[in-house]
């Protein structure tokens, strides 16, 4: 099963860097999660990583670049379009024809079309298919030739709920199988159940890469949360500690820069009762946001709070 | 390359327009072919026959009168439109990126388009030009033999200039990434833009002078390829020989597919 190693990934548009100096490793065995803000280069850099975009750097899986594969599917399967199919070439059609450059067969076509759930429409135009079809038949076309690497751009765009836990559970099962999933998604929450590691990058250059628990745990969001009548004093003897505190309502303290066992035990050694004390993990999206903020190419205005202003 | 070629061969015959396009090339053809011999046969049999009349009369009929030089083929210009789609569906579609991860060298993918459908519009305008010439035969048996030596070789050109046409259609595309914009051009080029271009060199004073210049227009040139009623003291006479008609014709679509080429290899999918 194969390594992916990017390195030096680097592409420009008119001057503009959409990628700059881009370096990481894909882990088979893993799914690992490709994050960043609109327009930060995941798709730019997914073209790169297969040849299709030119621009600075290399890929290799396990070695090779993609060039250098020969029938290219049965290593690594790709999904980077939301509909990649002419809309009158029916379904089955469409693999039988990638499928041909691969020499790869018709049962298999097959059994890539029943995987994905598509059997009954193998022989209809995709024209009439919604979203969460097309992205179906977009994957069937990356597992046709059972590669040990794939490569999904925002695969769960368009599907349903069901749709989209059917993905993880698949991804996930296929990274068990030993392969190198590398996927990009804007959904946090899906991303953080289905990635092992995480590559996070902004305006084109890498912000974080590494497993998501260490990416989360690393973020400002995470808390020890205090409820004791003795607010002030206890506040008073955490800064002593080197915790920073904020008082959030009355009788509530937010602390961080401090492990909760030692908060517990500062509370005891001193003597002050505590009504509550928990620890507040932060999301993958707030260590998301935490750490690309000002990393954005599009930036929203906040109308909630012009108007209130 | 083989499995580049394979995949161009499922494509192609795996999309509808194929179908209708090679149908309707066929059915114009030799429809045209069936009304212009069925309206010979009836003015030779009530008018009579004159020597003059039996020049290349069977080309003419056999190639729609495209080898009489002044009219394009009907046929060879519906058939170019498949090179147009070869490319503008990679484009329109966004199949260029499925296709090249399916195939991953790009002068093996760009070779098969050209291969394949060069292959396939040479096979349709040849057995268009055949069927053509059996209905030729039934309708003027009486007059002339259709399938001549002259006969013969105007088909053989007359395929050669479809392939061409084609591979001129399909690097044009290519080059623009505009299937709308290729079609258009296809189209407006012999029609209108160098009709235009041998009017300005007819009337304009300073241009006058030099008109016969005109003969290079890539698409009067091409349609010397296979004109049996003008004849030609040179290659590249004025009139230009098929072989200079051939060469000037040949020479553009060859520069664009050279363009067409090098773009393909350095610009992003």
């Amino acid at each position: 099963m194969a390594t992916i190693a990017a390195r030096g990934l680097g592409k420009s548009y008119g001057g503009k860097a959409a990628v700059a100096d881009l370096s990481f490793d894909v882990q088979p065995g893993s799914v690992t999660g490709f994050l960043g803000p609109n327009g930060a280069g995941k798709s730019t850099t997914m073209r790169l990583m297969l040849g299709l975009d030119n621009g600075a750097g290399s890929t290799t899986y396990d070695g090779r670049p993609f060039s250098e594969l020969r029938q290219p599917m049965r290593h690594v399967g790709a999904l980077l379009e939301a509909k990649p199919f002419h809309p009158t070439r029916k379904a089955r059609n469409h693999l039988r024809m990638l499928a041909a450059a691969n020499g790869i067969s018709l049962k298999r076509v097959d059994e890539v079309l029943e995987l994905v759930g598509l059997t009954e429409v193998a022989r209809a135009k995709p024209k009439g298919f919604s979203m969460g079809m097309g992205q179906r038949l977009g994957l069937a076309a990356a597992l046709l030739g059972e590669p040990h690497t794939l490569i999904l751009d925002e695969p769960a765009n368009g599907l349903d709920p069901q749709g989209i836990q059917w993905m993880r559970l698949f991804l996930r099962s296929l990274a068990a199988e030993g392969r190198s999933i590398f996927v990009s998604s804007h959904l946090l929450s899906e991303m953080a159940l289905m990635a092992d590691h995480l590559v996070v990058i902004g305006k084109g250059r890498l912000i974080a890469t590494g497993p998501v628990e260490e990416f989360v745990s690393g973020s400002g969001a995470n808390a020890v949360i205090v409820r004791t009548p003795d607010a002030s004093a206890f506040a008073e003897l955490l800064v002593g500690r080197g915790a920073q505190v904020t008082p959030s309502e009355p009788g509530l303290l937010t602390v961080t820069g401090v492990a909760l066992d030692a908060v517990g035990d500062l509370a005891f050694d001193h003597g002050i009762r505590l009504h509550e004390l928990s620890a507040k993990v932060a999301t993958l999206e707030e260590a998301f946001l935490e750490r690309t903020a000002g990393a954005e190419e599009f930036q929203a205005h906040d109308t909630v709070g012009r108007s209130a202003s | 390359m083989r499995a580049a070629f394979a995949y161009e061969w499922v494509r192609i015959r795996t999309i509808r327009s194929t179908w209708w396009l090679t149908g309707l090339a066929v059915v114009f053809g030799v429809g045209i072919s069936t009304l212009i011999s069925w309206a010979i046969h009836h003015d030779f049999s009530t008018t009579g026959v004159t020597a003059g009349d039996l020049d290349g009369l069977a080309p003419a009929v056999v190639t729609q009168l495209a080898a009489t030089g002044h009219v394009p083929s009907v046929a060879c210009f519906i058939l170019a439109i498949l090179g147009i789609f070869a490319w503008g569906h990679e484009y329109r579609h966004g199949m260029i990126r499925a296709s090249l991860t399916a195939l991953n060298s790009r002068p093996a993918l760009w070779t098969a388009k050209y291969v394949v459908i060069g292959a396939w519009v040479a096979t349709v305008a040849l057995l268009t030009m055949l069927l053509s010439g059996v209905v030729a035969g039934i309708f003027l048996h009486d007059w002339v033999t259709v399938f001549t030596a002259q006969t013969w070789g105007v088909i053989g050109r007359q395929v050669l200039y479809g392939v061409l046409l084609a591979w001129l259609a399909m690097a044009f595309t290519s080059v623009t990434r505009s299937q709308a914009f290729a079609l258009v051009s296809i189209f407006l080029w012999p029609l209108l833009i160098e009709t235009l271009i041998v009017v300005f060199f007819q009337f304009v004073p300073g241009l006058r002078d030099h008109d016969e210049i005109v003969r290079f227009l890539p698409f009067r040139a091409g349609s010397r390829m296979v004109d049996v009623l003008t004849a030609s003291a040179s290659t590249f006479g004025d009139p230009l020989s098929a072989l200079g008609g051939t060469i000037v014709f040949g020479g553009l679509a060859v520069a664009v597919m050279v363009a067409s080429y090098v773009l393909f290899g350095r610009r992003d999918a």
